[in-house]
């Protein structure tokens, strides 16, 4: 009897485990089925809302809770260019110019979705704070390292390393607030900054 | 072959499972986070976070470039009042509910930027209420609990924004 009890709690221990293994492969795989991709951006039009699917709600629940509607505001993350994940020893270069939204700002997140410690206290930028080309465009230097210009300082994220779970060392969000009919009937292909690897240490 | 049938069976049901913990997930996390607030600030009451650090972790991704205030809400012993100064900036104020889902909002933007300088009133009511009972703005709740977020704009001079959710509250209604 105790023999077939130990089995039986052996058995829904590996479940438990097992689902959970499915379960994070499932939520990465139902992301991607339930995102549109932008460039390297990606979207997903469903966040917050009640129509979001099983799978994207667990992934808003574990990486984006309270989460707005996207006529509130539209989200767009950045976690690889051109395949490749994001790395502090790289650096990249975002350019852009004026979006149809109210406001929109970009902000790099450590692997642990928080913002990213630095002695600068510089998490983002947004549409007001950038210094601007003659022609109103921008451009942002995202480095580990100082850098002239707009300079988004990343580094290791605030929670231990052994906690990390992504093959990325940060990722980049473009938040869009009350964004235009552009990006909430073609997010596919509305304008968006460019990323661009400058190149790794 | 008793070891591949226990094999088989433990991943057929955890095959099932996964759909289990992700309809499980959401909430889990919400109550956590219920749990965590209302333990820090209390329930049907506003409270104002400082601008989002590195040290931040009220809320996941947290924008560094707006001000947060929530309301943790429980309507069992009746309507909640939310009553709010909208300044000139964006400003949103949106409802959760234990599931997630972000299921009624208001912002000054777009076709609301009527009521920027103005003074939201909003009756906060539970499933079990009717909304013909009430008058003004009242919204709903899916759920008896729940979280509202105000977001307002931190770009710039923030007082005024600062000022306006200084001015706001979140309490339980009078009836």
């Amino acid at each position: 009897m105790f023999k077939l009890a130990m089995k039986l709690l052996a058995a829904a221990v590996a479940t438990v485990l097992l689902s959970a293994i499915f379960l994070a492969r499932n939520i990465n795989r139902g992301l991607d089925d339930m995102s549109v991709h932008n460039s390297d951006w990606t979207t997903s039009v469903a966040t917050g809302s009640e129509g979001a699917g099983l799978m994207l709600k667990a992934a808003v629940a574990l990486g984006g809770l309270l989460a707005s509607t996207q006529e509130n505001s539209m989200y767009y993350r950045l976690s690889s260019v051109a395949g490749e994940p994001l790395r502090l020893n790289c650096r990249y270069r975002i350019e852009g110019d004026d979006y149809d939204a109210d406001w929109w700002s970009i902000t790099a997140y450590g692997w642990d979705n928080y913002l990213i410690p630095n002695p600068q206290k510089r998490y983002s930028f947004n549409d007001e704070n950038l210094v601007r080309n003659a022609d109103g465009s921008w451009v942002i230097t995202v480095a580990a390292a100082e850098q002239a210009g707009n300079w988004l300082p990343v580094g290791p994220s605030g929670a231990p390393q052994w906690r990390k779970a992504v093959d990325y060392d940060f990722d980049l969000l473009l938040r869009l607030y009350t964004p235009g009919e552009a990006y909430l009937k073609f997010p596919e292909s509305a304008a968006l900054p460019t990323v661009t690897l400058e190149g790794c240490q | 072959m008793k070891l591949l049938k226990w094999v088989v069976a433990i991943v057929v049901c955890a095959w099932l499972g996964q759909y289990a913990l992700a309809l499980a997930l959401p909430s889990l996390v919400m109550e956590t986070l219920y749990a965590l607030g209302t333990k820090q600030q209390g329930y049907n009451q506003l409270a104002i976070s400082e601008l989002p650090d590195e040290e931040f972790r009220t809320i996941v991704r947290p924008s560094p470039d707006l001000l947060y205030a929530s309301c943790f809400y429980n309507l069992e012993n009746g309507p909640v009042v939310i009553e709010a100064h909208i300044p000139s900036r964006y400003w949103s104020m949106q409802f959760y509910q234990m599931n997630t889902d972000n299921y009624a909002g208001i912002t000054n933007q777009r076709d609301e930027r009527y009521r920027t300088g103005s003074t939201v009133n909003v009756t906060l009511i539970g499933s079990d209420e009717s909304p013909n009972d009430f008058a003004g703005e009242v919204i709903q709740s899916p759920t008896q609990r729940g979280i509202m977020l105000l977001r307002a704009s931190a770009i710039g001079d923030r007082d005024e924004q600062q000022a306006a959710l200084l001015a706001s509250r979140c309490e339980p209604a009078t009836r």
